[in-house]
């Protein structure tokens, strides 16, 4: 079964196209990154399978029902994260986990200890959200994102504040989930050499088109050049 | 579904215990009306030989137009909250479904107001001597004609902010205050100029007040007032929640979601 199907998924605001008829498959289990320039269409191309923006052509399937008919039940399935986006910031981190496990309908609250072990946040717990630091966030959002168990993860540049050891350490974490609990995670980013470190295959936008996609070390190989950033920077010219 | 709307709730009551300006809104400005308005009604019934009490008619008024006020903050300030902690997206990500929002946001204005309200009752009762029960079945139907107004525009502005962007915040509070000419809340409808009573009638809290005066003043009640009131809050409130579903698919079609974190 697909975790994710776009049908000629296409975007207008205003008529500039955002999206231009991307199609594209994503199997169950495995890292896919998003590659693209700002504004490119990859924060656009999440929106729409998050439900939040609606197509104004094509379709979206998530484990092959029809997003605009099914958004509620995919939803249920399905969480995501960003730096770019907070949590409530009077709420402590505990307060704010356990409202998102409510609003998942999460039975067993000890999965917020689980997560906070792993990611190392728990220390965090009492603390209010708005006074942690990028980072601290970042990893908080994380937890989040996990609260539900989602067999698709969609992220958002997931190590953009970090540090390189922390970096180093949610790029593990992530691997080592998505190897647990044989989920799909996709994740747009600007960091070619995590990109090239952890994901099976990789699509790359551009103004709005689906450019590459391919997986990164076949499409090095293809195009002959050193690595994922290379060839990201030269490829459109 | 419980589980969600519960969330809502808990999460907006952890918000508003946690801060101390949040629970001087709640708890202060009902008050603080109702002692301003008890020392000027006072002055009034000792200046004037009204045969009847115009503490009673002001001080009831004052606590019922708070429910419409304190209704309509309670709901938009609530959902104006995700906004402005940029949790609108994350909410919208997850399975909750617009009617369990709806029902949330309800739920808490309802709890704020009649929190809000019962120092401000406490106080009209205790230290002016209002009888505000003696309104009887009547002032929980005014309570909850009044309150459904107050919804119906909250549901109104938060669309409209939704929509258009947090420039239309300053609606969650004008949009009252404009209201209040026109909804006959300390004179009758008749002491309006017509052109006016033309547009009034379309104002359900008008027959609220009305009839709150009738009982007060004439110690009867006027079943077609309150008929009146119902209908139309019912279907201002449907008018309502149709607009703000449809600015829910607006901004959908937008992509405005995904900004409001920006």
């Amino acid at each position: 079964m697909d975790s994710l199907k776009l049908v000629n998924v296409t975007k207008l605001f205003n008529n500039n196209v955002a999206l231009n008829k991307i199609s594209f498959t994503l199997p169950n289990k495995g890292i896919f990154g998003l590659l693209g320039t700002n504004g490119a269409g990859k924060t656009t191309l999440i929106g729409i399978i998050l439900g939040l923006i609606d197509t104004t052509k094509g379709d979206v399937f998530v484990f092959e029902k029809k997003l605009s008919e099914f958004r509620y039940d995919i939803l249920k399935k399905l969480n995501f994260t960003s730096p770019y986006l907070d949590l409530p910031k009077k709420l402590t981190v505990k307060q704010n986990l356990t409202f998102y496990a409510r609003l998942y309908n999460v039975k067993n609250f000890d999965i917020i200890e689980e997560l906070s072990e792993e990611l190392k946040i728990s220390d965090l717990l009492r603390k209010q959200f708005g006074s942690l630091s990028a980072g601290q966030k970042t990893k908080v959002g994380l937890c989040k994102a996990l609260i539900n168990t989602p067999q698709l993860l969609l992220l958002d540049e997931p190590t953009s504040s970090l540090d390189p050891e922390t970096s180093y350490i949610v790029r593990n974490f992530l691997k080592n989930y998505q190897n647990k609990n044989q989920i799909t995670i996709f994740t747009a980013s600007h960091n070619m050499q995590e990109v090239e470190e952890i994901c099976d295959r990789v699509i790359i936008l551009d103004k709005g088109k689906l450019f590459v996609d391919g997986i990164p070390k076949d499409l090095i190989s293809k195009y002959n050049f050193e690595n994922l950033e290379e060839l990201f920077l030269n490829i459109r010219k | 579904m419980f589980s969600r709307i519960f969330a809502l709730i808990i999460r907006y009551k952890t918000l508003v215990v946690g801060s101390i300006p949040r629970l001087i809104s709640v708890f202060w400005w009902p008050s603080i009306q109702i002692v301003l308005w008890g020392f000027f009604s006072t002055f009034l019934d000792s200046e004037t030989s009204s045969p009847y009490s115009t503490i009673s008619v002001l001080l009831t008024a004052v606590i019922l137009w708070d429910v419409l006020f304190r209704g309509q903050l309670g709901l938009t300030i609530t959902f104006f909250e995700e906004i402005w902690s940029r949790n609108l997206s994350h909410l919208f990500i997850t399975p909750l479904r617009n009617f369990e929002l709806i029902i949330g946001l309800i739920i808490t204005s309802l709890i704020r107001t009649v929190l809000g309200l019962i120092p401000a009752i406490f106080i009209s009762m205790y230290y002016f001597e209002l009888k505000t029960f003696n309104l009887g079945f009547y002032f929980i139907i005014f309570f909850f004609n009044l309150i459904i107004t107050g919804w119906s525009i909250g549901f109104i502005v938060s669309g409209l902010v939704l929509r258009y962007g947090q420039s239309f915040e300053e609606l969650a509070w004008a949009f009252i205050f404009l209201l209040l000419p026109f909804s006959c809340v300390y004179y009758p409808l008749s002491s309006l100029p017509e052109i006016i009573q033309n547009f009034s009638i379309f104002i359900s809290p008008v027959y609220v007040f009305e009839g709150m005066r009738e009982i007060i003043i004439q110690n009867q009640a006027n079943l077609s007032y309150i008929l009146k009131a119902f209908s139309l809050n019912i279907f201002y409130l449907a008018l309502s929640l149709y607009f703000f579903y449809k600015m829910i698919i607006s901004t959908r079609k937008s992509g405005k979601f995904l900004n409001f974190g920006e």
